[in-house]
């Protein structure tokens, strides 16, 4: 007699998975070849990239001042480029990509620029500035960041208003951006709640990847004390802003100032 | 050509180039067991990040489609493990009588067998598939699911008992 469960047998056969899945595995499993090992020959520290400077990019730093010194309360340098008694180094530079420029700390910068490198990315070498040593680079986004020698910066307990509470990342094509993120700074990624969003772990500044978008750019979620009279600040300052709404972290509003730079505000 | 005496290819290195070979092995080995396509191509790619960190950390000593096929097993065995451990508590499973020996004698059809083995719990689950599916030995099974030859003869005693009395219900319940 024999075993009905003998029927059961099954013989692997093949199936070409979805070929956009078969791509973005091939990109991870590559990133994951380059990526340093924890606990092998990388130091403790492996996980670098903290965000510890944020430059808001417009075509006009000096209308991005007037636009941000209403609505935000921002104290500016003398020479419109620094944010002045803030807990973070802030700053304004005219460029036409309307973007937030950021600079990541990293402990060994050479390393990191060859990881840059490795990674589809540009970077130049590392140069002394007055605030330390620096390299300016592109991601494979096309997306302008700079490496900076420096510790982690510590994670604040609490924003001050006009301060970045969170940062948002849109990329083209986020399987190739997690590749190169990962393997640059050693972030990780987990699937957030909206189609092909996630949460970046690994930096101190709370951070959100979210692929799709025709270009490149990353959006700063400003803290505000009461952001309904923020709300009314922005569109009196020539900006837009999307009526609050609750989410589970707080309260937030959907902008853009009066030079088209996408932004938040969020009180939480 | 021979590589020189000592010097071997980097592991991690051999499983970029097996990738797109064995990519659609082990997707269509797990699309097949787990029926679903979202769950296949996560485990599919736990399946693969799994291999290349075994790779890097010099674990591997041969980078190999039946080796990835065994990978999955593991991940396979360890998903139905936490489905089930999310899902306690909604459901309780009947303790079936001992069988020692269970004579049945029926030709089982496909399709409602595969839907008692998605019904049954993990651990059934995951020795049937091994055992059958797979057509694993036994002491093959006992390692994938980390337990003793013995046991895993008494869990295969149980688990035939489940699925015969979940699958009889269940042709009754069709007739």
């Amino acid at each position: 007699m024999t075993d009905p469960f003998e029927d059961l047998l099954e013989p692997v056969v093949p199936v070409d998975p979805d070929p956009r899945f078969a791509a973005s595995l091939r990109v991870l499993l590559e990133a994951a070849l380059v990526r340093p090992m924890s606990g092998g020959a990388m130091p403790a520290t492996a996980v670098q990239g903290d965000v510890v400077y944020a430059s808001v990019w417009s075509p006009d730093a000096a209308r991005a001042a007037a636009f941000y010194r209403s609505v935000l309360g921002w104290r500016i340098s003398a020479d419109g480029r620094r944010v002045e008694g803030l807990g973070q180094h802030l700053g304004l530079w005219s460029d036409a990509r309307r973007t937030t420029y950021l600079s990541h700390s990293v402990s060994d910068i050479d390393a990191a620029i060859s990881r840059v490198r490795a990674a589809g990315g540009t970077a130049g070498d590392a140069v002394e500035q007055p605030y330390g040593l620096s390299a300016e680079c592109v991601d494979n986004q096309g997306l302008p960041f700079s490496l900076h020698l420096s510790s982690p910066a510590s994670p604040p307990s609490a924003f001050a208003q006009g301060e970045i509470v969170y940062l948002t990342m849109h990329v083209r094509d986020s399987s190739t951006a997690r590749a190169f993120y990962g393997s640059v700074f050693g972030w990780t990624f987990t699937p957030g709640s909206v189609s092909d969003g996630w949460q970046v772990q690994g930096p101190g500044t709370m951070f959100g990847l979210h692929g799709g978008h025709s270009e490149a750019r990353v959006l700063p979620m400003y803290a505000v004390s009461d952001i309904s009279s923020a709300v009314a600040r922005v569109r009196a300052a020539g900006g837009t802003a999307t009526d609050p709404v609750q989410m589970p972290y707080g309260i937030t509003s959907d902008c853009v100032d009066d030079q088209g730079v996408q932004f938040y505000l969020g009180q939480l | 050509m021979n590589q020189p005496s000592g010097v071997r290819p980097d592991p991690g290195l051999t499983l970029l180039d097996l990738y797109e070979r064995a990519l659609p092995q082990v997707y269509g080995y797990l699309l097949a067991r787990c029926g679903q396509r979202p769950v296949a191509e996560d485990l599919t790619t736990e399946v693969f990040l799994a291999a290349m960190d075994s790779c890097r950390r010099g674990k591997v000593t041969e980078v190999s489609t039946s080796w990835l096929i065994g990978v999955a097993r593991h991940k396979l065995v360890d998903h139905w493990r936490r489905a089930e451990r999310e899902r306690r508590g909604l459901r309780v499973l009947g303790g079936l009588a001992h069988a020692a020996e269970d004579p049945w004698d029926e030709r089982l059809d496909a399709l409602l067998a595969r839907e008692v083995l998605a019904s049954l719990s993990a651990p059934h689950r995951s020795a049937l598939t091994l055992r059958y599916l797979d057509g694993l030995p036994v002491p093959e099974v006992a390692r994938c699911l980390d337990r003793t030859v013995h046991a895993t003869e008494a869990l295969l005693v149980r688990a035939r008992g489940a699925f015969r009395a979940h699958y009889q219900s269940r042709e009754e319940g069709t007739r």
